[in-house]
């Protein structure tokens, strides 16, 4: 008979105990004999990837990383998505943690805020070895550079995050407005929308919508202002800045922008704009795609509009692709790296991704050529594109400790408050970052 | 039975005790152990043994629990990032955050986004029990749909709040507007925000204070009452002076318990207004998260967290106090 008793002779408590001591004291020892997940000692070399699109994205990124043949000596590639939640904590306790990825998409100043800490491995080799092939050659003018600092380049850019101008065609028929080039006609199409009872000057300022400081940042950059003058310094109060302010307290004052919308998310927005209760507004690239329905027909690009000094000027952020120092091969995720930008072309011919690409191979190619609003985006909204760096081209971390910072979605809520005048919103944002860069 | 050798001779009597001789050593005797004494061994043996088999729990409850704290008071004086620990400096997180003014903001509004929700809850969560103490038909499902708000994820709970809160068009402010009372802008006014908040709140817990109170409500004999009515005491003065001092000892639990709950409690704000409009929603707690998640201060967003529970522990004290007062 089997004795299961643990007080038997068969299993004494001395005995019992001595088993839990053992058992104890191999924890460590099996851990220190593991493998380890790190990307560090050894291993494959780990593929990290944001959730860009459709989930059919995610799975096209995978097979593109399988796909991946190494060259003799040099590691093989796994794949994990990460989703968007927390996600910076996620690649900060990863760090730490010496678990990281080798190569991963991520937030769009990420790659800067890691640099400045010394987690990333600069591009610099990659993007010589581009040159070398012809790659470097199909990336859209501009692009590159908006990942150079003064160390190098921190990673290589492959997607377009786009705010362009919207609007909902058959809404400003119906208002007898015609599509504004400038502030002026903006006023008064905003005026004749709103007599269908239609916001002329669409926007959203809700819970962790970034919408609430990209807005005002796309109207003093198509103002000829910014956050930084043109040596990198900080400069939020220039009159350029002070004007574009005014202009949208201007637009709240005349009701042409939803009082609600400080309180929107993605979601409200889109519905507001789904309802035709939004005409005409700055969004992202997506937003027709987004909204999808009946209306999302009706809902097309307009060209850049023209401040009062004649300025242009678009928000384009660079999503874009990074290696770590961390890695089993720094030779490995270069190859790796320059393997899925040689094939991130299946993206737009399957119209995955609603970025604007960074190739002109994919800009020319038949499928983005369908889609006439991102052929607009990429001709009008592109090279007239820039970051929060604007004025200034060397801020580089800086812009990772804006982007998302508290200080920006207050800034945003304020300028759609009806309490607070454009000079005194701006000098609190100055006021804030100017502590948090220092 | 002969003294044992190294037992010392009794001293005689109107002389100085001697001192002890020195031990000699001699061979060994068996001599019987006395069942005391066995027993005692048995139960240092058995101490020991439990002990032992505590040890692990213990090591493992320090490594999840005081770890983290000593690492996070570490890192409060410090200025250090997620990845990197930083420079040490002294109290100079504490001292920045006490003296930022959006501190002492989040402060108040926690306070009173606290004390509200809580006693709001309670007095909800008091009124249904009472209702669902008497026998009426469908009182299970009625307590069923009562348990919804607690039981169905935050996530989901806030998002069914923004829809119908969040534009001129969702159901609660196309209501106001049919009613002439305007289409008020719940989440995008900064005083609404606040009270549509702690509703929020209220409504995500009176369940949990229910359960309490009906608990505590079954266990009072209803003699008690019988005999009070006899007296000629009113339904008022039964629910003065019988119902609340029965149930005062889970009344204060579930104040503690709920107090804690919401000081601490990120998702609620954070899913609804985000903090927002202009911080006028921001709790410690959110204040604490966009510090170190979205400014990447992590110093100063650990040293919020520390004075938070330094806070909590001193509330949570003196409503203990209260605890062990209302013995019944």
């Amino acid at each position: 008979m089997t004795n299961t008793n643990a007080s038997s002779p068969g299993c004494s408590r001395r005995r019992f105990l001595g088993l839990a001591a053992a058992a104890a004291a191999s924890v460590p020892v099996t851990s220190a004999c593991g493998s380890g997940t790190g990307s560090g000692a050894s291993g494959k070399l780990k593929f990290w990837d944001m959730p860009w699109g459709t989930a059919a994205y995610n799975d096209v990124s995978k097979r593109i990383i399988t796909s991946y043949k190494p060259t003799t000596g040099l590691p093989s590639a796994s794949y994990q998505g990460i989703a968007w939640a927390n996600f910076g904590q996620t690649f900060a306790s990863a760090i730490a943690s010496g678990t990281n990825p080798a190569v991963s998409t991520g937030g769009g100043f990420q790659a800067f805020q890691f640099a400045e800490q010394g987690a990333i491995a600069y591009a610099d080799n990659l993007i010589e070895t581009m040159k070398k092939d012809g790659f470097y050659d199909d990336f859209l003018p501009g692009t590159l550079d908006g990942m150079k600092t003064d160390k190098g380049y921190v990673a290589i850019p492959w997607e377009l995050d786009a705010h362009v101008w919207w609007y909902n065609k058959a809404l400003l028929e119906e208002a007898g407005a015609k599509v504004p080039t400038n502030w002026d006609e903006l006023l008064t199409a905003g005026k004749a929308l709103k007599k269908i009872g239609v916001y002329g000057f669409a926007t959203a300022a809700g819970p962790g919508n970034s919408l609430a400081y990209e807005t005002p940042m796309t109207m003093m950059i198509g103002n000829g202002g910014g956050l930084f003058d043109a040596d990198g310094k900080l400069d939020v109060l220039n009159a350029r800045n002070v004007e574009a302010i005014e202009f949208i307290k201007q637009l709240v004052g005349e009701g042409i922008v939803d009082p609600a919308s400080v309180g929107y998310t993605n979601d409200n927005a889109y519905a507001q704009w789904s309802k035709k209760r939004y005409g005409l507004g700055n969004e992202q690239g997506g937003l027709a795609e987004n909204v999808g329905g009946e209306v999302a027909k009706d809902l097309l690009v307009m060209s850049p509009i023209a401040g009062p000094h004649g300025d242009k000027g678009a928000l384009v952020v660079e999503n874009n692709v990074m290696m770590y120092k961390n890695t089993p091969s720094q030779e490995g995720s270069e190859a790796l790296l320059l393997h899925w930008l040689k094939n991130m072309h299946q993206f737009w011919d399957q119209a995955l991704v609603n970025g604007l690409p960074v190739l002109k191979s994919i800009a020319e190619s038949p499928a983005f050529q369908k889609r006439p609003n991102y052929v607009k985006m990429v001709k009008e909204y592109q090279p007239i594109g820039t970051s929060y760096a604007t004025r200034g081209k060397t801020i580089g971390g800086a812009q990772s400790k804006m982007d998302g910072n508290s200080a920006m979605y207050q800034f945003g809520q304020a300028v759609l408050s009806s309490k607070t005048d454009a000079k005194a919103a701006l000098t609190t944002l100055s006021n804030a970052l100017a502590s948090l860069l220092k | 039975m002969s003294p044992s050798p190294t037992t010392t001779e009794p001293s005689a009597p109107g002389t100085a005790p001697q001192r002890s001789p020195r031990k000699v050593s001699t061979p060994r005797r068996f001599t019987p152990r006395s069942p005391a004494r066995v027993h005692n061994q048995q139960a240092k043996s058995r101490r020991r043994t439990l002990a032992l088999l505590v040890l692990p729990s213990v090591v493992l409850l320090l490594l999840i629990n005081a770890y983290p704290l000593v690492y996070a008071a570490f890192q409060s004086l410090h200025n250090g990032t997620l990845i990197n620990t930083g420079d040490f400096v002294g109290l100079d997180n504490y001292k920045s955050v006490l003296s930022d003014p959006a501190f002492w903001e989040a402060v108040r509004f926690t306070a009173v986004f606290t004390v509200v929700a809580v006693l709001g809850s309670w007095l909800m969560g008091l009124a249904l029990a009472l209702v669902l103490r008497s026998d009426f038909p469908g009182r299970s499902v009625f307590k069923i749909l009562l348990m919804l708000p607690w039981v169905v994820p935050v996530v989901v709970s806030a998002t069914s709040w923004n829809q119908l809160l969040s534009t001129p068009q969702s159901l609660v402010p196309h209501i106001s507007d049919m009613l002439g009372l305007g289409s008020p802008l719940f989440l995008a006014d900064p005083t609404l925000a606040k009270i549509t908040v702690i509703l929020f709140e209220m409504w995500l817990n009176f369940p949990f204070m229910m359960l309490m109170i009906s608990a505590s409500l079954a266990s009072v004999d209803h003699s008690v009452y019988e005999a009070a009515r006899m007296d000629g005491a009113s339904g008022r003065q039964q629910f003065f002076r019988i119902t609340l001092p029965l149930i005062a000892r889970s009344t204060y639990i579930s104040w503690i318990l709920m107090t804690i709950f919401i000081v601490n409690d990120f998702p609620t704000v954070y899913l609804l207004t985000g903090g927002g409009p202009e911080s006028s929603t921001t709790t410690l707690v959110v204040l604490a998260y966009r510090a170190v998640f979205q400014n990447f201060q992590v110093g100063p967003g650990v040293a919020i967290a520390f004075l938070m529970t330094f806070t909590l522990v001193v509330i949570s004290t003196v409503l203990y106090r209260q605890v062990r007062k209302a013995h019944v």
